[in-house]
């Protein structure tokens, strides 16, 4: 294309075009038609997530604490919150602490989830039948019942794994590490499931000429999966690692039940507990605002890459 | 495909979540609807008043109430202690506050600080007993000169022990805290064999008994000094007192050194017969086991010093009348249920009378309470228990991940910045 198209033979031969087809109702009413199927959509997703995003922002610029929650009422002071938790130290602290928790939770569960997937291939059908219901039952187990179930077993008074190991008394939540590490377990084997299936779909996908080609010109094993299987599995490895960052990266429940909240503190905080404790429990909801933009920033820029990867994929399809 | 249309959404919802759950409780303002026609009191107790022993005195309130209130319904909403503040938030948020609301005295003053109750000062002459009200527990419920508490009632922490164990091990009751100390020795020697037994069942990072040894030593948790909170944690005195609670515990309780008193309940630990005593509120009585009822007795915490008590948490509740209740009615349930006929029933099932007028010194959590402390008087303490910081506090001494000092210098700040903050 040309920079000037007034001059441009071909954009004035479309606009020529164009006069010779006039726009008749019909054709307008069908060129319409995409967006006034999208309407409802924008408009739901305008009401549900628009207006309390634009209340949080707002929220977020004001002091708004116990006070003001009772005179319905802020007061605008600008970009205070955000310099108060942006010098807060424990802020920083929480969200290093954030990214590594969610680092090492994602890997474990990509790499034991395609382990599982690519056993499962292998195995005879009813093993695979039993493995899969398993791993349903795991997927379906919501996350307060399997808390209490993993407490139970790992209490310090009477827990059923000090007693299989033998340990005595150990205390498993004696130190941040050890009580991130607790719920690292939990989390992990709970996200194994959707990992597994999904792989397992993806791995139907890889065409058995393929492998057994390599197979003949003697490949081992590894060298299979690494230049023949991996490739093929790559575009659902890359959703999946997206998506349990998203997942993983806000994660409260199970962290704030495990750990208890007469043991969250500073010295443990993720993130969800962070903003929780300083929105809800110190009522300053004005910070708290803060915190969630702030942590709604960090993953919008993780979803950035994840939306991307979508829009490739459709285009390549 | 459709996996893939499910997946994004969760995406949205999880990048969104947060900033809901904000919003929701925040955002919304709807003003206070007009409680003038109200026909029902809703009143929110904890879940404590449901026990069998309890109840019957809340539906005798209730029935006492609507003899002067015909046609007035009285809905009693049980609440637990870790939620219900955050229930409050949101009520206050919304405009639905109930009319009466029970809150633990340590909660009470960031509340009173941000005006979320009605002022009863013109009320006070008329509540049952207000002349002899317990003194710790009517300046709970007081701000600036102003009454928004009514004391309902107050709770100690004493020794409830088995008194076969102690007989078996020839062991009187201790008259101090060294006593004590040789005493959980001579129980750990002669039942230690059996796994996981504690002389004195104590969880670790239980803040209102490590704090009675602070306050016992001459310590405190943090003083003021000219206007501003200073804490006082890393004083001579006070690091006495931690001291001494490490050397107690090291000798006495084999519990988590980083557990809390919620996970196990010290009581559960105690009815499966491994636990010699415990230190907790004196209903702990409630529930020590069917085996154990019987060979169960109550003793008071020994101080250091000989011929005291060790001065114990004085734990209590107020009722108060949030902003937008129908005060009249509101009042006149609180009459009904802090009654003197209310509050010998309250006593009779180990409770601390909230007048003195009903004082009875034979009772052992009645001469426990002889001797207290009580937190700051900060709007900010109750963020300095949400915190967690004395709990991490013990669990670094205890562990031995920081000395004594290093952790008592660390909680100090944090608390001196806390309950200084605007």
């Amino acid at each position: 294309m040309t920079g000037l198209p007034v001059e441009s033979p071909t954009v004035a031969a479309e606009s020529l075009e164009a006069r010779r087809r006039p726009l008749t109702r019909g054709r307008a009413l069908r060129a319409s038609v995409p967006y006034a199927l999208i309407l409802p959509v924008a408009a739901a997703i305008g009401a549900i997530l628009g207006y309390p995003l634009y209340n949080l922002v707002k929220l977020s610029f004001e002091r708004y604490g116990l006070f003001e929650l009772i005179q319905h009422r802020g007061h605008w002071i600008g970009l205070h919150n955000y310099g108060s938790v942006l010098h807060d130290h424990v802020f920083w602290a929480t969200v290093l602490r954030t990214v590594v928790f969610t680092a090492v939770n994602v890997g474990l569960t990509i790499v034991l989830g395609t382990l599982i997937a690519l056993l499962l291939v292998r195995v005879s059908t009813w093993v695979r039948i039993l493995l899969t219901s398993g791993l349903v039952l795991v997927w379906s187990m919501p996350a307060v019942v399997a808390v209490q179930l993993w407490y139970w077993m790992t209490n310090f008074q009477n827990g059923v794994v000090n007693y299989v190991l033998g340990l005595g008394q150990h205390d498993w939540y004696a130190s941040p590490t050890s009580q991130l590490g607790m719920v690292t377990t939990l989390i992990v084997w709970a996200a194994i499931p959707f990992v597994v299936v999904t792989v397992y779909a993806g791995l139907a996908q890889v065409p058995a000429e393929l492998v057994e080609a390599a197979e003949i010109d003697g490949a081992r094993p590894f060298r299979i999966f690494r230049d023949v299987t991996f490739p093929i599995l790559k575009p659902i490895l890359l959703i999946l690692t997206s998506l349990s960052i998203i997942w993983d990266f806000g994660v409260f429940t199970q962290p704030y039940l495990l750990i208890g909240d007469a043991h969250v503190n500073s010295s443990n905080f993720l993130m969800g507990i962070y903003l929780f404790k300083e929105a809800y429990r110190t009522s300053d909801f004005g910070r708290g605002a803060a915190i969630s933009v702030l942590m709604i920033g960090m993953v919008a820029v993780l979803s950035v890459f994840y939306v991307r990867k979508m829009l490739k994929l459709g285009d390549s399809e | 495909m459709k996996g893939r249309i499910i997946a994004r959404r969760f995406g949205l919802i999880a990048v969104l979540a947060a900033a809901l759950a904000i919003a929701a409780s925040a955002g919304a303002s709807v003003s206070a609807p007009d409680r003038a026609a109200a026909t029902t009191v809703t009143v929110w107790l904890q879940t404590d008043a449901q026990a069998d022993n309890w109840a019957p005195i809340v539906a005798a309130a209730n029935a006492q109430f609507q003899q002067t209130h015909p046609g007035v319904t009285v809905d009693v909403q049980y609440q637990t202690w870790g939620t219900h503040l955050q229930k409050f938030d949101a009520t206050l948020a919304g405009g639905s506050s109930p009319d009466v609301i029970e809150m633990g005295n340590t909660e009470m003053t960031k509340y009173m600080a941000a005006g979320a109750f009605q002022d009863l000062s013109s009320d006070r002459a008329s509540f049952p007993n207000a002349s002899t009200w317990l003194k710790g527990l009517a300046a709970s419920g007081t701000y600036n000169g102003h009454l928004f508490g009514v004391p309902y009632y107050a709770g100690s922490r004493v020794v409830t022990y088995r008194t076969d164990l102690f007989k078996q091990a020839g062991i009187k009751v201790p008259a101090t805290l060294a006593e004590f100390t040789s005493d959980a020795k001579t129980l750990a020697t002669k039942f230690g064999s059996k796994k996981g037994f504690s002389p004195v069942y104590i969880a670790g990072t239980d803040w209102y008994i490590a704090m009675s040894f602070v306050y016992d030593y001459g310590g405190s948790i943090a003083k003021t000094s000219g206007g501003k909170w200073v804490g006082n944690l890393t004083s001579a005195k006070s690091l006495a007192g931690l001291a001494a609670y490490k050397a107690f515990f090291d000798a006495a309780s084999r519990a988590s050194k980083t557990t809390d008193e919620t996970r196990p309940n010290p009581y559960d630990v105690y009815a499966q017969g491994l636990a010699a005593s415990m230190i907790g509120p004196a209903w702990f009585t409630c529930c020590v086991g069917k085996k154990y009822t019987t060979s169960t007795g109550q003793f008071v915490m020994p101080s250091h010093t000989p011929g005291q008590v060790m001065p114990g948490f004085l734990g209590g509740s107020d009722l108060a009348v949030p902003i937008g209740a129908d005060k009249a009615l509101a009042v006149d349930w609180i009459k009904a249920y802090t009654s003197t006929q209310a509050e010998k029933a309250l006593e009779a099932i180990g409770n601390i009378p909230n007048t003195t007028s009903l004082f009875n010194p034979t009772k052992v959590n009645e001469k426990a309470a002889s001797r207290s402390w009580f937190v700051p008087t900060s709007k900010n303490w109750v963020n300095v228990e949400n915190e967690n910081i004395l709990r991490n506090m013990l669990a670094q001494i205890l562990t031995g991940k920081l000395t004594i000092k290093q952790a008592a210098i660390a909680a100090s700040d944090t608390i001196s910045s806390i309950l200084n903050a605007k």
